[in-house]
């Protein structure tokens, strides 16, 4: 079983496909300066102003500073998988 | 007659990257095309200047010993064996960096600034306290970057560092460039590098087996005809002397190269 586990080992997905994305990645997040705890507190913001406006977040948030250079500045993509809720579920959530 | 001096700090944030080659060779590149050239270690306790250059058995003081005013500057300063117009200024290779602070040399700089034209400084790596006495006293810096993420990176945060430190002339120097990588795929391009440093480019120089021949003998590549690098160090040096320089066509086109390449000896 051990060994069959070596091969069904879910793999981390790399952070970019190329070096020159990665590279981008990379420095977005040193001149943004950008802490990991902040960004986590950031996505938690995100999942609440979510489920205040009726979505469901169903799967992983992910956020993405990236450094635009024509102005020098960062841009932050959010990724969020969203379900509308249901009014029926929004009745049982408020009861 | 007073001439204009101008001070140039090497540097890059991450170590091994080739600032020291750099040095020694644009400083005798330029020495050659006529200038006085300082090229000053400031690697306080781990020099290198000297055996890229083949100097070592001639130090006697060295950079600490003049701040410390156990000699004076000219006592310290190394000729070269075939250019008059070159002088090393050695790191002491037995003190800590901490001994010494960015205002002593500045002060040393502006000395040096009487004698020579061009004053080169090699920056330790890091961005300690090494990195700030070398930045102190320069006009311009050269950033030597190597075509590899943690080395943009350093530099990435390099330049900002510089940039608060009021030094707003920075060029980059893209060392170790190995085209073949590039076309494959497997090394970020020069082109790339630029981009995201956003920053003047100063040269582009290839990998060459023969600069490790080089430090080993402490005959910089520039000396060496046959070598590609060499001839990228020359070219940055004439950059640096005012000259138009075009980059060196770095494609490996020859039927030969590619055979190489096929099989791994290139």
């Amino acid at each position: 079983m051990v060994f069959l586990n070596m091969f069904n080992k879910d793999k981390e997905r790399p952070t970019a496909a190329t070096a020159d994305d990665r590279l981008s990645l990379v420095l977005s997040y040193q001149r943004s300066d950008i802490d990991e705890r902040k960004l986590k507190k950031f996505q938690g913001r995100l999942i609440e102003l979510c489920d205040e406006f009726g979505y469901d977040v169903v799967g992983q948030v992910e956020i993405r500073p990236q450094s635009r250079q024509r102005d020098n500045t960062t841009v932050l993509n959010a990724s969020i998988p969203v379900r509308l809720r249901d009014s029926e579920d929004e009745k049982r959530a408020g009861s | 007659m007073k001439h204009k001096s101008t001070a140039i700090t090497v540097t890059s944030g991450k170590g091994g990257v080739g600032k020291s080659t750099t040095v020694a060779s644009v400083g005798l590149a330029l020495a050659q095309l006529g200038r006085s050239v300082c090229v000053m270690d400031t690697d306080i306790g781990l020099r290198k200047l000297d055996l890229m250059l083949g100097l070592e058995n001639r130090i006697v003081y060295d950079l600490v010993d003049v701040i410390e005013g156990t000699s004076k500057l000219r006592q310290s300063l190394v000729r070269h064996k075939e250019f008059d117009n070159l002088a090393l200024l050695p790191a002491a290779q037995t003190r800590y960096k901490e001994e010494v602070t960015p205002a002593q040399v500045k002060q040393l700089v502006d000395e040096l600034r009487e004698e020579f034209e061009f004053i080169l400084i090699d920056s330790p790596a890091g961005i300690e306290g090494g990195f700030r006495n070398a930045i102190a006293p320069a006009d311009r810096a050269i950033l030597v970057v190597n075509p590899e993420i943690p080395s943009v990176r350093d530099s990435d945060r390099v330049i900002g560092l510089l940039e608060s430190a009021n030094l707003d002339h920075i060029d980059l120097v893209v060392n170790r460039v190995q085209p073949g990588m590039v076309k494959d795929g497997d090394m970020l391009s020069v082109e790339r590098v630029q981009n995201h440093l956003a920053i003047n480019l100063l040269g582009i120089v290839p990998e060459d087996r023969r600069i490790i021949r080089s430090s080993n003998t402490g005959e910089p590549v520039v000396l060496d005809d046959k070598s590609m690098a060499g001839r990228a160090f020359n070219n940055i040096a004439r950059r640096i002397n005012g000259e138009e320089v075009p980059y060196l066509e770095l494609e490996e086109t020859s039927l030969i190269n590619r055979i190489k390449r096929i099989f791994h000896i290139a």
